[in-house]
């Protein structure tokens, strides 16, 4: 550290033209660059945090009864299984759903891409609960599917107020936080990496597999974690797409804080949702962090 | 005309000595012209059309008082408590549901001086120490009659019983857990009321279980209405003003109004509040005859003035809950006992909400 100090000092030292001077300045100090933000985090985010996270050890008594309740409890168990059950589901059908449709938005013609864009950005600012009560619509006994099941003569299938119907309509909710952060890595991959491999002999299929999809992961990952992390927390379209068969844990934290106003057994279930999630996610950072032998450009 | 005017006038002294008197006793719906001048008071309910319409009742006590009203929401007690145990309160007088001014009341909402709300126009049995109705409405049962033709249900026994009745039923799955419905199961489990215990609650809700895993519990006013409308499920608990739209807009369903639930939104006051006198002032306005009617004339939701005759539409007048007939099959949940067990209750409720 030291070491490189050294030149570091000794460069800032050289005359220079003051724009320079400047760019220098904030080089030297990344720091500033990310206070704002940095503040609003804490202030908004890591003090509210905080607070719950002390409530939760100190209400009604200091001690760990809320925990001890929690894991005490079949229903909370259940529950807390079901929501991470349900996010994966949620992030697997937007992988299937997202992949194909972001490579295609980097193959297609300008014109065509714009019309793939406007189709994943103009739901995106439809409000969730509208988008929601859309597919109640659809999904209904009585609903658009269920009405078209019938009129080809078979028999309707159950799809509202289950899990499946949960997973629809989360996945489509969330499917934007795929497709975008997918879109942003393939748009950068060099397709004449596909021809060379082509060249050398590999067959579409394998130069897709060995070539491509090693290069598109990071978007892959980025996109996966957003999904799956935003559908732990998702409280409206479970709530009216599922039964209680469906219910997820941020239904139960609302009612222990908002109706009962318990806010140490709240504030538990938050600190063990959110220990879980970083548990899984450290447990998945090594597949992240593994580097691809094949492909790899850098 | 000389006798009108002459009763006119005899009425105006009348007032006028009412308000002179009103520090001693406050007379429903008034308030005294520019009493509340340079004051703010901030009123807090559900918002939508319900919290519009308060506010249209409230039109008049703002324009005599000169108080300057806002309007603030959604009701969330959890917010309240905050302002509360922060020093802080910014909500004067707050609209809540049935059981929070039992459950916190001197907590978090303080009690009522009904030295200054004239509560003699209130049906008896739902003022309490902490809160007047805002208003009165029912949760009803509502079968779909093309389904049930010439042998429809009757009451609540008939809801539970899907032997005698097969068909899909759908019930408040909102949040809090409906007091009234609990007893109803638990009549229809062959229980009895009277002197409930925690394990009547578990009967209870076994007895709604048993109402099979396709039963719905709908989220929203909303939704019950979407439920109706396009005949989801054969049915449906639905408050009396989701029902009367959803008979509206043309669903075939009829209610039963055989022991409906009684239920109402409560007026409140929280503890802390910069002026109680105001507050109470608020209140006292709301509950007049006029007030009471434009209310229900904008929310369709029943009046808590006993005099107040409100200009609805057939349907609408249908829905309303105070006229005799209904008021004899109302049924009345057992408050204390629910606001005693209101916890444990709860977690019962929550643990069938979460299909456990």
């Amino acid at each position: 550290m030291a070491a490189t100090a050294t030149p570091e000092i000794s460069r800032s030292r050289a005359p220079a033209d003051a724009a320079g001077e400047r760019r220098r300045w904030f080089r030297g100090q990344p720091f500033w660059l990310v206070a704002p933000a940095l503040l609003l985090l804490l202030v908004a985010l890591g003090l509210p945090l905080a607070i719950v996270t002390l409530r939760s050890f100190s209400e009604p008594g200091w001690g760990l009864q809320n925990y001890v309740w929690f894991f005490g409890s079949p229903v909370n168990l259940t529950v807390l299984q079901r929501t991470f059950t349900i996010s994966a589901w949620v992030t697997l059908v937007c992988v299937v759903a997202g992949y194909p449709y972001a490579y295609a938005m980097t193959i297609v013609g300008p014109r065509v891409r714009l019309i793939l864009i406007l189709c994943v950005l103009v739901p995106f600012w439809v409000s969730g609960v509208v988008r929601t009560l859309a597919w109640v619509i659809l999904l209904q006994d009585s609903g658009v599917i269920n009405s078209m099941i019938r009129g080809v003569g078979l028999s309707p299938i159950k799809l509202i107020r289950t899990q499946t119907g949960v997973v629809i309509g989360m996945a489509q909710v969330l499917l934007p936080f795929m497709i975008l952060p997918l879109y942003a890595v393939m748009k950068t991959i060099d397709l004449r990496l596909m021809q060379a491999a082509r060249s050398l002999g590999a067959s579409p299929a394998r130069a897709f597999v060995q070539v491509y999809v090693p290069l598109s992961l990071p978007g892959l990952y980025a996109g996966a974690i957003i999904v799956f992390i935003l559908a732990l927390g998702f409280y409206i379209t479970p709530a009216l797409l599922g039964g209680p068969r469906s219910t997820m844990l941020s239904t139960l934290i609302q009612n222990q804080v908002l109706s009962l106003l318990n806010w140490g057994k709240g504030g538990a279930m938050g600190v063990v949702l959110l220990v879980a999630t970083f548990v899984l996610l450290a447990l998945a950072a090594p597949l992240t962090r593994q580097p691809h032998k094949t492909g790899s450009r850098r | 005309m000389m006798i009108k005017f002459g009763q006119a006038t005899a009425l105006a002294l009348l007032m006028a000595t009412t308000a002179a008197l009103a520090q001693d006793k406050p007379v429903a719906g008034q308030v005294g012209d520019g009493s509340l001048k340079d004051k703010t008071l901030t009123f807090v309910s559900y918002g939508g059309i319900y919290q519009d319409g308060q506010i249209a009742a409230l039109k008049e006590f703002v324009d005599k008082s000169g108080v300057q009203l806002l309007s603030d929401g959604p009701t969330e007690i959890s917010k309240l408590q905050a302002q509360v145990e922060s020093g802080n309160v910014t909500w004067d007088v707050v609209d809540t549901g049935d059981f929070p001014p039992f459950v916190y009341c001197g907590k978090l909402f303080q009690k009522l001086d009904f030295s200054k709300i004239d509560t003699s126009n209130i049906p008896k049995g739902q003022i309490s120490e902490c809160s007047v109705p805002a208003m009165n409405y029912g949760v009803v049962l509502m079968y779909n009659t093309d389904k049930y033709k010439d042998n429809p249900p009757k009451s609540w026994k008939d809801f539970f019983d899907i032997e005698k009745f097969p068909g899909s039923r759908a019930l408040e799955g909102s949040g809090d857990l409906s007091g009234g419905m609990i007893e109803q199961a638990l009549l229809a489990a062959g229980g009895s009321v009277e002197n409930m215990t925690v394990a009547d609650i578990d009967k209870a809700i076994e007895k709604v279980r048993s109402l099979g895993p396709d039963t719905i519990f709908w989220k929203t006013g909303a939704d019950s209405q979407q439920l109706a409308e396009s005949g989801e499920a054969d049915m449906i608990a639905m408050w009396t003003g989701r029902a009367m739209t959803a008979v509206k807009n043309g669903a075939k369903y009829t209610p039963a109004w055989q022991d409906w639930l009684v239920v109402m939104d409560q007026m409140t006051i929280p503890m802390g509040v910069k002026d109680p006198d105001a507050a109470h002032a608020l209140i006292n306005a709301y509950v007049g005859k006029t007030s009471q009617e434009v209310l229900a004339k904008t929310t369709s939701y029943t009046p808590i003035h006993k005099d107040a005759k409100p200009e609805v539409d057939e349907v609408t007048a249908s829905f309303m809950t105070n006229t005799p007939d209904k008021l004899k099959l109302g049924y009345q949940q057992n408050i204390k006992f629910w606001v005693e067990n209101f916890e444990v209750a709860n977690e019962k409720w929550n643990a069938l909400m979460s299909g456990n």
